[in-house]
């Protein structure tokens, strides 16, 4: 009967858990969580999809044509001020006194000439690569509501999993006696 | 190689599944979420640091969930004693935070966060070290004489001092057996998350001991009440971290997957050994942690030019996560050899259960 009930639990929690691994990994990959998620211009800037730039060296700069464009699609930039909704695929925001210090990227013939896409820095005694991804933008606050609630869920789904399989192994886990 | 879109970085997912699995072993074993072993390891692997930092404190929040569920089945967890002190925690987290900012306007914020945390871990481990060999060498001495040894031995006087101050309200914390005044309760959160929220961690390396050591809970009870703790202050800082835009979700997950599988194997774990075996493990994860932040700091103070010192503090740091699940696991082996009547090295009936 043990057993039985253990097959049960571990059966609607797995189904459970594995709805929604499928229903964030999709709305991950689709863009469609990210879309949610970066929100609105924090500075004056330029939007951008910095991916397509990675590989920039002041050798070989990449030359970023601005726009107005309602998606961000390879080597474009939307010029953007404080406060302005995000066109969709942007992932960081140039910001004005970057171009204006001319050492990462610089306003060249209409288009920005990006030469420095990424530099090494340290955190807590850590080097790490700092990209113009997420720099600028305001998160909608919303996505942390729905991202913990996301996280709750999935723990207590994946929790009861595995006492469901374990149920079902006949691990007997009985109380401890502490005293 | 996984694209993960938002924190801006290509790596192996698996690489945070494994990560996820041994913080998990570890954190559902002592009680603790891991921040402090977990955040270098992300910035290694290339996540920027508050995205390593927002990770982390998300990926806690979901793991202590998995392992209080198990917690909860083992009868580890006292729920009156874990929310009276969530208050505490939460009011002094916001504190702590507000310590750090201050202290990062004196320009200080780096060298002063890496200080504290080796003062304050070298404290803990010193303490933490000294009582369990001393209730050690008294289970040994009762399993040699014959005598029965329970599940829990501690030679610290102080939660006699804690628990006789008759401040009102006094609450009973059923599962803990203890007597106590909330005001202990409350005032060890906020301590505890001061430091937790100066140091940018969840905070139960210092408030599993604290449990033990001042309000009296035993080693399981604390460790599963302390988890309790981190859903609900994990949660509040994942929030946070999230509304700031620091959480790239999908590293969570895989993280969270992970996780279950370690957790799950730290939380049942903990029915196999005593008391002091679990004070063992979250002193020597300590001390370990102690001499990565040590390395790092010392990397900081020579203005970042001596390379090897940061190649050493990484080392230490990913070394340690698998050192102590390594322990965990022969523990659990040893005691299951016991449990058979095998053969086991001698250091083994004092720290583990004979059912």
């Amino acid at each position: 009967m043990d057993k039985t009930k253990g097959a049960v639990k571990f059966i609607f929690w797995l189904s459970v858990s594995v709805g929604l691994f499928i229903y964030s990994y999709g709305t991950y990959t689709s863009g469609q969580m990210t879309s949610w998620y970066y929100y609105k211009a924090k500075t004056d800037g330029y939007a951008v999809h910095s991916t397509y730039f990675k590989k920039a060296t002041k050798e070989n700069p990449m030359m970023l044509q601005i726009g107005k464009f309602d998606k961000i699609e390879g080597l474009q930039a939307v010029e953007v001020k404080k406060g302005d909704r995000l066109p969709k695929n942007t992932d960081g925001i140039i910001e004005k006194k970057v171009i204006k210090e001319e050492k990462q990227a610089k306003l060249e013939d209409g288009m920005i000439k990006v030469m420095v896409p990424w530099e090494i820095k340290d955190a807590k005694g850590f080097k790490f690569k700092d990209t113009f991804k997420h720099k600028g933008i305001e998160t909608n606050p919303w996505s942390g509501a729905w991202n913990v609630m996301m996280v709750l869920l999935i723990g207590l789904a994946l929790g009861l999993t595995a006492e469901g399989f374990t149920d079902i192994m006949g691990l007997k886990l009985d109380k401890i006696v502490h005293h | 190689m996984f694209d993960f879109i938002i924190a801006g970085i290509e790596m192996p997912w698996m690489l945070l599944v494994l990560t996820g699995a041994t913080v998990g072993m570890v954190g559902g074993f002592i009680g603790v979420g891991g921040g402090y072993m977990v955040t270098p390891a992300l910035i290694v692997f290339g996540f920027p640091g508050y995205m390593a930092s927002g990770i982390d404190m998300t990926h806690i929040a979901g793991k202590s969930v998995v392992a209080t569920v198990r917690h909860r089945q083992l009868g580890n967890i006292d729920w009156v004693l874990g929310l009276a002190m969530v208050g505490g925690t939460m009011f002094g987290v916001e504190q702590g935070v507000r310590l750090l900012n201050w202290t990062k306007e004196l320009g200080l914020s780096g060298i002063v966060l890496l200080t504290t945390s080796v003062i304050v871990m070298i404290g803990l481990f010193v303490y933490t070290q000294l009582e369990t060999q001393a209730a050690n060498k008294i289970a040994k001495k009762m399993e040699k004489s014959g005598e029965k040894v329970g599940r829990e031995i501690i030679t610290s006087k102080l939660p006699v001092f804690f628990q006789r101050i008759s401040l009102y309200p006094i609450v009973r914390c059923r599962q803990a057996r203890v007597v106590i005044s909330m005001w202990v309760i409350v005032i060890v959160g906020a301590i505890t998350g001061v430091l937790a929220g100066f140091l940018g961690v969840g905070g139960g390396f210092v408030r599993v001991p604290s449990m033990i050591y001042i309000v009296g809970a035993s080693t399981h009870i604390a460790v599963g009440t302390d988890l309790l703790e981190i859903v609900v202050s994990g949660g509040y800082g994942a929030l946070r971290h999230s509304m700031m835009g620091n959480v790239d979700f999908l590293a969570v997950l895989f993280m969270i997957v992970g996780a279950m599988f370690g957790a799950q194997f730290g939380s049942i774990a903990t029915a196999y050994v005593r008391g002091p075996a679990i004070r063992y493990i979250l002193s020597y994860s300590l001390i370990l942690a102690t001499v990565g932040a040590f390395l790092r700091l010392a990397y900081m103070l020579t203005g970042s030019k001596y390379a090897f010192l940061s190649f050493f503090a990484v080392v230490f740091t990913l070394g340690e996560m698998f050192f102590l699940c390594f322990f965990i696991m022969s523990l659990v082996y040893f005691a299951l050899r016991y449990q058979k009547g095998k053969s086991v090295p001698d250091w083994i009936p004092s720290l583990v259960v004979k059912k």
